[in-house]
């Protein structure tokens, strides 16, 4: 194969690239508005699910992926989330000031937790913010008033309404996805430009970033007030299909897994935190067909092998593949790499 | 119930979350990273040890064949997987040894089950009393086991030519490599004595807490705390800081009405807090200086 007859010129194939990008979302726009018309109720769910944990795992991936600190809060800030928006249900408050709630008191308590926490580098970050859901989790327990306590709290809101045609799965599944849409959109928008370009300078090396006059301190709380908000806004989506929030679903284990799923996509990736939420959400349904209860270990092991051959995460592992696959194909091979 | 018996309860308590953050300590201090495992890796030889007792074994010298048992999985862990990752950044150790948590969970929960399970007494089931105050033979027991395991490392360190290797190579590892010592192996030694130290720690509060696939999860929480107020490089301080949080979190527990016993986890994580915004280096801990 001689290198003319395949080769295209580089703008040629970027174009090809962004006209294949547009397809595919094309392509999975369709499927998402289609999809909940003749899926079943517990499918509905489950994509709401993905939906719900997507959002709060790209908010992970802001702090934890382009600034670079290990956070293991983000249970928290989903329950926080999560319990302003069964308080906004239990006022009658609408649903869109139910979000707002969700977001701002989330973000109000990450901008709290944040403010001291970026003092601390590396490790000391990461257990302190592993302290954040080990307290609250009791903390839940003891604000009965507020949470319902251990019993957990119902809420439900927001049924389809009659014009629509829509059972609520269907209708809850809407909502969800396409709020998470947005917020995915949203955090995109804020990372292009000035924040990005500081957190991947602040991730590389801060005392550089630093030098270079990057308010180091500020754009950490920044990245972590994101992420909170994302968390916060999470906790809402949840709380829409589910409409039943208590302790036990917030414990320590669910930073973990989201951490995992985090990593398990790719850390800086859009798609990766879809991945990611689809992984953690579905992977209890195949295993549980092979050993009932078990999915913990297969969590762990998938982790240990991504860690181990995909350091990218699954979507960075596919991007290198294809990546690999395309320059096979269309450049000779180079003599120094 | 006076303060002085909150006391001493505390340091019984204390001296568990002590065993597992010097075990923190010596991993960071030799491999620099958390293992936020070293907890399910004490959980582990409980539960290794529980199934040496079914077969006959006399509960001591069950522990003591899963604690060197332990160390030999530590030490392999190291080998293995640890060492792949020995340049990677700390998000991706972290996630590692995340990992390794989650694995060891999933491990005991598919031997033998995520039900809680009871423990053999390790001591007789004795009371003394001094002066008003009261101590189980268990209490005294495990702080005398452990204050001997941490004496025994400490001896282990300082005066043999071994402990003198296994220093070097914490302080400066090319330096070590260098001269001569044999640095992958020592690297394993650390890990293998911090797995033997948490093992012992695990199969002692075993009795108290109950076996679960969980059950060293709040230990770690204490001992992560203990291991940051101390500074991550200080044996001494992580002993020091561990009795402390022991201590605070029991007197704070009986004598400050809102915490009660299902809060008290957040005294030691407020002082860990408050310690660090003033410290950040920990009490005893050095101060790091980044040359760039």
């Amino acid at each position: 194969m001689t290198l003319q007859d395949t080769a295209m010129h580089p703008l040629q194939r970027a174009g090809a690239t962004r006209v294949a990008g547009f397809v595919v979302a094309a392509v999975a726009t369709a499927v998402l508005v289609l999809l909940p018309l003749w899926a079943t109720p517990f499918m509905n769910l489950q994509i709401s699910l993905i939906a719900a944990y997507a959002v709060a795992i790209r908010g992970l991936g802001v702090l934890t992926g382009h600034a670079g600190q290990v956070s293991l809060a983000q249970s928290a800030f989903f329950g926080v989330g999560a319990y302003s928006a069964a308080y906004a249900v239990d006022h009658g408050w609408p649903a869109a000031v139910g979000l707002l709630l969700a977001v701002v008191v989330a973000s109000l308590a990450g901008v709290l937790i944040a403010i001291p926490a970026v003092r601390l580098r590396g490790f000391a970050f990461g257990i302190l913010t592993l302290a954040v859901p080990v307290v609250g989790v009791p903390l839940a327990n003891r604000l009965s008033g507020l949470t319902g306590g251990a019993q957990g709290k119902t809420a439900v809101s927001l049924p389809a309404p009659e014009w629509s045609g829509l059972a609520d799965d269907q209708w809850h599944y809407y909502v969800v996805v396409a709020i998470a849409a947005l917020i995915f959109l949203l955090v995109h928008n804020l990372l292009t430009g000035r924040l990005s370009r500081a957190l991947d300078l602040l991730r590389a090396n801060e005392t550089v970033a630093a030098a270079m006059g990057v308010p180091v301190q500020r754009y950490k709380v920044m990245a972590f007030t994101i992420s909170a908000a994302c968390g916060g806004a999470a906790g809402w989506l949840y709380l829409v299909p589910v409409q039943f929030i208590s302790p036990d679903s917030l414990q320590l284990t669910l930073s973990i897994s989201l951490l995992v799923a985090l990593v398990v996509g790719g850390v800086r990736s859009p798609t990766g935190a879809v991945v990611g939420a689809a992984f953690y959400v579905l992977l209890p349904n195949v295993t549980d067909k092979i050993t009932p209860g078990r999915s913990y270990l297969f969590f762990g092991i998938v982790l240990l092998i991504v860690l181990l051959f995909f350091p990218q995460g699954v979507t960075g592992g596919l991007r290198s593949l294809a990546g690999r696959l395309s320059r096979r194909r269309s450049e000779p091979p180079r003599a120094t790499e | 119930m006076n303060v002085l018996q909150q006391v001493v309860d505390g340091i019984t308590s204390g001296s568990i979350y002590g065993a597992v953050a010097l075990a923190l300590v010596l991993v960071y201090r030799s491999t620099g990273l958390i293992n936020f495992a070293q907890g399910q890796l004490a959980a582990v030889s409980a539960y290794v040890a529980f199934s040496l007792t079914k077969f006959g074994l006399p509960v001591v010298a069950a522990i003591i064949v899963a604690t060197v048992a332990s160390a030999a999985l530590g030490a392999g862990l190291e080998r293995t997987l640890i060492r792949r990752f020995e340049r990677a950044d700390h998000l991706v150790t972290i996630v590692v040894t995340v990992a390794l948590l989650i694995c060891g969970n999933g491990l005991i929960s598919l031997f033998w089950g995520a039900d809680l399970k009871p423990f053999p007494a390790i001591f007789p089931s004795r009371n003394l009393s001094v002066g008003g105050l009261h101590f189980t033979a268990s209490d005294v027991g495990t702080v005398v086991v452990l204050l001997c395991v941490i004496g025994l490392v400490d001896l282990l360190f300082q005066r043999t030519r071994f402990g003198l290797a296994l220093r070097a190579v914490a302080l400066n590892r090319e330096s070590s490599a260098q001269s001569g010592l044999p640095v992958g192996r020592l690297l394993m030694a650390g890990w293998g004595i911090a797995a033997l130290i948490g093992s012992v720690a695990g199969c002692l509060v075993a009795p108290t807490i109950s076996l679960q696939p969980g059950m060293m999860d709040g230990v770690l929480v204490y001992a992560l705390a203990a291991a940051i107020l101390g500074g991550l490089d200080s044996p001494v301080g992580a002993i020091a800081a561990a009795w402390l949080i022991g201590i605070t979190q029991n007197l704070a527990g009986a004598y400050v009405d809102f915490i009660g016993s299902d809060l008290q986890i957040v005294v030691p994580l407020l002082l860990m807090v408050l310690v660090l915004l003033v410290r950040p280096q920990g009490l005893f801990g050095r101060k790091e200086v980044q040359r760039v």
